[in-house]
């Protein structure tokens, strides 16, 4: 009898520990708030690219550390990516922009995939700190527009 | 002069990795996302620290009770028992996220994979304490701390406006949740419990009397004002570099990015090696520490002076805690985040360990002449409420703000 | 050592350290054995046996399932009040921990130490 009884009460757990996740989740709606939040990040994350990257440029770096760094970021980068991706929008006249954020969000990644390939070269860092510099200017703009949007 | 050195230098190995996980990644996200008005309560955690750690200190040599010893008397088995198993979960955690930051430093420095270099570490940290006397390890990483002085270097390199930085050192409450967040957060991080009460046993290791009271002081208040010095240089640094860019630092690498800035490729390595060194101590403590507790309150021999054979449970524990930290850390839970529990969780159990030791530390009949002074007595309660403050808002802050996520 | 007052007695004797003649460590005051009228403190008692006593109901409970019942001279010790030398710090003890059967958790015999591949 004891035994059925903490059967019973595991399993009435595990449910209300599933559904409390299912209702923590939100299942998946993405606010206009979210989504501002999520192409900031990603303007974060290409900020602190263009410092590893400047250091690669300048020769100012250990190659094991811009490695790992690009690698860390570029991670980051693509986890926001399909957490945008995956959303449903709350307002769907965001779409264009959480299309755009996406975009960058794998401009950005690809450009850390290049550095975490290149984590010496001096020229190829020079490129990716530029190129992520007008990936951050876009990643602005799009969050200048949502605060625009925005009532 | 060679004296005031070597006064210096026992200091050092005294508190022996001033800064650890905690404090690096709160200091580093503190300056990005609020530059420097969060220096305030770097001060407060700093100052908090070294009262805590004085009062144990002191309580030790005078009545030869360590903090779990105090715990266990003062508040009974019950009520103790509460605080041990709060202090102990938490140390755990601690105990992982520091083993994790030793592995992500190495990863940075020898880009092997985290994993294995967890692995290695909690090997390296057995085979350190096993062979190295304990004074020797203690300086080791008292010393080997130092070389994260490159910060204050990077600060004055930076050259910031220290209108702006006198500016942040006077308190101020901003509104915003992930502000409030971050003063628990930056507090919680300079004042860990297992800090003080690592110390607090070693002084009982040592043998400390009512002798070594002045040593007891200069420690508190020098040994962790240099690691107050280097936090407000984090603080600095990383405001200074990132907050106008919007960087927003969720990695242990992101700390040496300013010292790589200022003076390339030997800053990083300094900074690096600095922060192994930090991280490194604090492993040790904190996992001795969580040994340290459980072994007083418990009544079984224990000191690391006594060796294997003469307290074995005391040695099976520390081993099993460093077991669980590697699995802890090898879970797949970013080290960082598992910091940000640790720090904020510990803080909610802080009341319980403090008050005991505040309260044996103003008693006569149990600390003669060397009870809490006037100073001593104001500062400790006024300490208590704080602490009680920040223990109380710490969850609803860390939940509000999805654990600093904003 | 004072006699008066035995609550205070108690009170401070209760969760004390308890030493061996040695200095050893060899388990704190689990709980005070009181007899007559009026009580005297008879015994100390040491003991993961006896931390139940020490915990409210359900609490007792569950640790009763990890301590098991209470074995006097297995998980649950006597120490008769004429052993005691000294009560400072710490409750000293006239005698060392083997003669008065304490300190086996401590034992490095009992242990893996052993049985490692060195010893």
């Amino acid at each position: 009898m004891i035994g059925t009884g903490r059967k019973r009460a595991r399993s009435s757990a595990a449910l209300l520990l599933a559904a409390l996740a299912l209702l923590g989740s939100g299942c998946g709606d993405l606010s206009n708030d979210e989504l501002n939040r999520g192409v900031e990040s990603l303007s974060a994350l290409a900020a602190q690219g263009q410092l590893v990257a400047n250091g690669v440029a300048r020769d100012a770096t250990k190659a094991t550390y811009a490695r790992v760094m690009a690698k860390t970021l570029s991670e980051q980068s693509d986890h926001e990516a399909e957490k945008l991706a995956d959303a449903t929008l709350e307002e769907p006249e965001t779409a264009d922009q959480r299309h755009a954020a996406v975009a960058v969000a794998g401009e950005i990644s690809g450009l850390l995939s290049e550095l975490q390939t290149f984590p010496g070269d001096e020229r190829h860092g020079a490129l990716v700190q530029k190129h992520l510099e007008e990936a951050q200017e876009k990643a602005d703009a799009i969050v200048a527009q949502l605060s625009g949007d925005a009532p | 002069m060679k004296s005031i050195l070597k006064i210096a230098l026992g200091i050092i190995a005294a508190i022996g990795g001033f800064l650890d996980i905690g404090d690096l990644v709160f200091t580093t996200q503190a300056g990005a996302l609020f530059r420097y008005d969060l220096l305030w309560a770097v001060v407060l955690g700093v100052v908090g620290i070294a009262v805590y750690a004085e009062m144990s200190g002191r309580v030790a040599a005078v009545s030869g009770r360590p903090v779990f010893d105090v715990i266990r008397m003062r508040m009974g088995f019950g009520l103790g028992l509460v605080a041990l198993v709060a202090s102990t979960a938490i140390n755990l955690l601690t105990v992982a996220a520091e083993l994790g930051g030793i592995a992500i430093v190495l990863e940075l420095l020898f880009d092997a994979p985290y994993s294995m270099f967890v692995i290695a570490a909690a090997i390296a940290l057995v085979a350190i304490v096993a062979l190295l006397p304990f004074g020797g390890i203690e300086r080791v990483f008292g010393y080997g701390g130092l070389l994260l002085f490159v910060v204050v270097a990077t600060v004055f390199h930076q050259n910031p406006n220290w209108g702006d930085i006198a500016q942040g050192f006077v308190p101020s409450l901003d509104s915003s949740t992930l502000y409030l967040y971050f003063v628990v957060g930056v507090f919680a991080a300079a004042l860990m419990p297992y800090e003080v009460h690592f110390y607090s046993s070693g002084a009982i290791e040592e043998g400390w009397t009512e002798q070594n009271l002045k040593e007891n002081r200069l420690n508190a208040i020098f040994g962790y004002g240099i690691g107050g010095v280097l936090a407000v240089g984090l603080v600095i640094a990383s405001g200074y570099l990132f907050h106008p860019i919007g960087v927003e630092p969720n990695d242990l690498g992101t700390v040496a990015l300013p010292m790589q800035g200022a003076f390339g490729e030997t800053g990083l390595l300094l900074a690096l090696g600095g922060m192994l060194f930090c991280v490194g101590g604090a492993a040790i403590d904190s996992s001795f520490a969580a040994s340290y507790n459980l072994a007083q309150f418990l009544g079984w021999e224990w000191g690391r002076y006594q060796g294997p054979r003469k307290a074995p449970r005391f040695t099976a524990s520390w081993l099993v805690f460093l077991l669980l930290g590697v699995a802890i850390a090898q879970s797949g839970i970013n080290p960082v985040e598992i910091t940000e529990y640790s720090v904020v969780l510990s803080v909610v159990a802080l009341p319980l360990t403090y008050l005991p030791v505040l309260l044996i530390a103003g008693d006569r009949s149990f600390m003669d002449d060397y009870a809490n002074g006037r100073v001593a007595t104001l500062l400790g309660w006024l300490y208590f409420a704080v602490i009680i403050v920040l223990a109380l808002a710490a969850i609803p802050l860390l939940l509000a703000t999805n654990g600093g996520g904003g | 050592m004072k006699r008066e007052g035995d609550i205070y007695v108690v009170h401070r004797l209760l969760d004390e350290q308890i030493c061996d003649s040695d200095g050893r460590r060899i388990g704190r005051v689990d709980d005070v054995e009181l007899q007559g009228n009026p009580p005297r403190v008879t015994a100390l008692l040491v003991g993961e046996g006896l931390y139940p006593r020490r915990l409210p109901r359900r609490l007792a409970r569950l640790a009763r399932r990890i301590s098991g019942p209470e074995r006097w001279g297995g998980n649950a010790l006597r120490i008769p009040w004429e052993e005691v030398d000294d009560l400072a710090a710490t409750v000293k003890l006239r005698k060392k921990a083997e003669e008065l059967g304490l300190g086996m958790g401590d034992d490095p015999e009992r242990w893996i130490v052993r049985r490692l591949p060195w010893n």
